[in-house]
């Protein structure tokens, strides 16, 4: 189920674009997205760093308009980043300062409270505190960025290249802690090369390529599809997961539905053609009356 | 300790004690000084220089210290400090990756950029005022005296004149990539421009000719800034920080 539509959306993008020296990075697109994780999805180059930097005012777009958390990005996007959480995809911390101290530094300008459970989040991920960063691995330095985007009481997360350079044994938890987060009714979209971590924690990917949003898809309709092979063809649409089954009788379908258990069990079950109107609401994207 | 805070306390503290040093031997070696100045002109070969002698016979110890230590110590040591303390305030950040992270945190760039600006400018003015406070007491040590006030006039215009500098390279690292190639650029012209000052026939065309003894002279003698001059230095600086806010509101990462 796309995550727009499981609670009101968290990050609103109308239109946003952006060229550098005449080449676009970012052509202009529209997106929804509520609770829960998405994944932005894209090779090198494809414009995911500068969607999610104009989405926190790093990099002020050429045209459009963006919404994070309920409030527009304008200007520097001070107000926006108060309300929100980054964790930018290249590393680049000052060595000379101790972990302990890059936290505080990091979350100069949030509650108090969000440097203690930055520290805490630091010592459940093993990170020495008290050492200075310049000793850090690679690794080590990706998770003092992150403990210090998953510290403040925020609605909205961006992370760019979260896991990039962690074990998988990091990164496991890494999600975990990730999908506790967003079981709270955070709206966490993460930027990754990892398809097989995304495709474990995401609830929505978006798809980009060259700048352009190639696609928005649901994982619970990827997840029927892949349960159901040659049975049925799934989609996402308005909220919920169709399927066009191959043979009239629906029983082979069903019983590979409720094989598959890492689907939500299903809320309705309709059978036959697709009225006039219900194929209306999946094409135009409006609720079938 | 914050770091922003650390660094300014190890600039300050640095920058005080070399141009503290700089004056305590300038003011220890007075008395010699004066007792052999007839033979020391003779010694000198360039007209400059001959005439920045002959302003401290004509003016006396008041002479004396606003060449050792405003023209002298604070326009050399003061240069070079404010260019290499706002060198690399921005382009040193981009240089070494961290502007993102500097920049991610919900804090304003306005509010950033000032407190940057704000931090070095201290750093380049205080040790001025610092050590123009320190020169009656350690006159004490010469058996000679001068009034605090004229002191404290040359420095409010040797900070306003610093701070331009200082300001000019701190828009060049708001618009820079790399503090070295600019701070090698803003010193090489500041040296240029002091070497065109010990130059006679081009010595008008030098910006040190703004903060020259005959300067802190007119100062001390009038007891009264330079109101033309100061305001145009302060515009200057203002207009240089109003340009780094406009270029750094802007500025990608």
């Amino acid at each position: 189920m796309p995550s727009s539509e499981r609670g009101e959306p968290r990050i609103v993008a109308r239109g946003l674009a952006r060229s550098f020296r005449g080449r676009p990075a970012v052509l202009p697109f529209d997106l929804d997205l509520g609770p829960g994780i998405t994944g932005l999805l894209g090779p090198n180059g494809s414009g995911k760093s500068t969607f999610l930097r104009m989405l926190v005012g790093l990099v002020r777009p050429d045209a459009g308009q963006a919404e994070v958390a309920g409030v527009p990005v304008t200007g520097d996007g001070t107000r926006a980043r108060r309300r929100s959480t980054y964790a930018p995809g290249e590393i680049a911390l000052y060595g000379e300062m101790r972990g302990r101290d890059h936290l505080d530094w990091l979350l100069r300008g949030r509650e108090r409270e969000a440097r203690e459970r930055a520290r805490t989040l630091g010592g459940e991920l093993g990170l020495p505190l008290e050492r200075r960063v310049r000793g850090y691995s690679h690794g080590m330095k990706r998770q003092l960025l992150f403990a210090a985007a998953m510290a403040p009481r925020v609605a909205v997360r961006i992370l760019d290249e979260a896991s990039e350079g962690l074990d998988p044994s990091r990164r496991s938890l890494l999600l975990e802690l990730l999908r506790e987060d967003a079981a709270r009714g955070t709206a966490i979209l993460l930027s990754s090369h990892h398809l097989a971590e995304v495709d474990r924690a995401c609830d929505t990917f978006v798809f980009l390529d060259a700048g352009r949003k190639i696609g928005v898809e649901g994982a619970a309709a990827r997840r029927a599809a892949r349960a159901l092979g040659p049975l049925a063809q799934a989609r996402a649409s308005a909220g919920h997961v169709v399927l066009e089954l191959a043979e009239p009788d629906p029983r082979p379908a069903l019983a590979a539905l409720a094989r598959a258990d890492d689907l939500p069990a299903p809320r309705t079950l309709a059978y036959g053609e697709p009225s006039l109107q219900e194929l209306y609401g999946d094409l135009y994207g409006v609720e079938p009356c | 300790m914050r770091p922003a805070l650390r660094t300014f306390l190890f600039r300050l503290a640095g920058f005080t004690i070399l141009l503290e040093a700089m004056l305590v031997g300038a003011i220890l070696y007075w008395p010699t000084f004066r007792e052999h100045f007839g033979r020391l002109r003779g010694l000198v070969p360039l007209p400059v220089v001959q005439n920045l002698l002959q302003a401290v016979e004509t003016g006396g110890l008041a002479a004396y210290l606003a060449g050792q230590h405003f023209f002298k110590g604070c326009n050399t040591l003061g240069t070079a400090a404010a260019v290499l303390f706002a060198a690399g305030a921005v382009a040193g950040e981009a240089h070494r990756g961290t502007l993102e992270i500097w920049l991610a945190r919900p804090l304003s760039r306005r509010r950033i950029l000032l407190e940057r600006w704000g931090f070095g400018a201290l750093a380049v003015v205080l040790p001025v005022f610092l050590t123009t406070l320190s020169i009656p007491w350690l006159l004490t040590y010469v058996d000679d005296r001068l009034p605090l006030r004229p002191l404290l006039l040359g420095a409010v215009h040797q900070s306003v004149f610093l701070l331009a500098f200082y300001s000019l390279t701190f828009l060049l690292s708001t618009l820079g990539r790399s503090a070295l190639p600019i701070a090698t650029a803003v010193l090489f012209l500041s040296i240029f421009e002091f070497a065109i000052y010990l130059v006679e026939r081009v010595t008008h065309y030098s910006i040190f000719r703004l903060a020259d003894i005959e300067r802190f002279m007119r100062i001390f003698r009038t007891g009264g800034l330079e109101t033309g001059l100061v305001t145009a230095l302060a515009l200057a600086s203002l207009f240089c920080l109003g340009a780094s806010l406009f270029a750094f509101e802007r500025r990608v990462p």
